[in-house]
């Protein structure tokens, strides 16, 4: 099962979704692209651990987290 | 007589338990749903730390990352604002970095996003920072 995390005020809210159903695959495919184009970075982790910016729709990424533009604070 | 002043006491002691009800609701409100975010965001947070980074914030409520640009080390500290230190090799503070996202997010997150932002996009993440002097510059 992979999981979409937003970060939000309450922490984070999760969507999980089956990577092996198509159908559940392109809705996810068309949450990244929303949450993209809203200006979120996404980000998904190496096998090691690192954390990795992505650009594209990664359907076998098991975590793939979104953040809100940055801003100086 | 007796019966009435029972009445009035009675009237006073369940307006007093039903205010006593609304306040301990209201606190186990605030209470638990104010710390679930928090909780969540840490959580979150832990998840995404490497094993070294996890030790020295159990330990320090600190962790260190390193740019991935310059190589250069920060301490963020837990915080939701001017929680960013630029540190040298003796691991003393030097420049105060200060980013965020542009939503309102609880520390955990806040910390997180700092993390990720410095070691996938240093450059990106500084440019929109705003610098403050820390403690031992002032010293």
């Amino acid at each position: 099962m992979a999981t979409q995390i937003v970060m939000d005020h309450n922490g984070d809210t999760r969507q999980n979704f089956d990577a092996n159903d198509a159908k559940a695959v392109l809705k996810a495919e068309r949450r990244f692209k929303a949450l993209t184009g809203a200006g979120f970075t996404a980000a998904t982790r190496t096998a090691d651990g690192e954390p990795v910016v992505t650009r594209t729709f990664d359907p076998t990424a098991e975590e793939t987290l979104f953040f809100s533009r940055l801003v100086g604070g | 007589m007796f019966e009435q002043l029972l009445h009035i006491v009675e009237n006073h002691l369940r307006r007093f338990r039903t205010g006593l009800v609304r306040g301990a609701r209201a606190f186990h409100d605030w209470f638990w749903h104010g710390n679930d975010s928090e909780g969540r965001g840490l959580k979150l947070l832990r998840e995404w730390l490497s094993p070294q980074q996890l030790a020295q914030h159990d330990a320090n409520k600190y962790f260190d990352v390193t740019g991935c640009e310059s190589g250069k080390r920060y301490r963020i500290y837990h915080g939701t604002s001017m929680n960013i230190h630029e540190i040298d090799g003796a691991g003393r503070p030097r420049t105060g970095w200060c980013f965020v996202p542009n939503t309102n997010l609880v520390a955990g997150d806040v910390m997180l996003v700092q993390k990720i932002a410095l070691e996938t996009d240093e450059c990106g993440a500084l440019a929109v920072a705003k610098k403050f002097e820390s403690k031992d510059q002032l010293n």
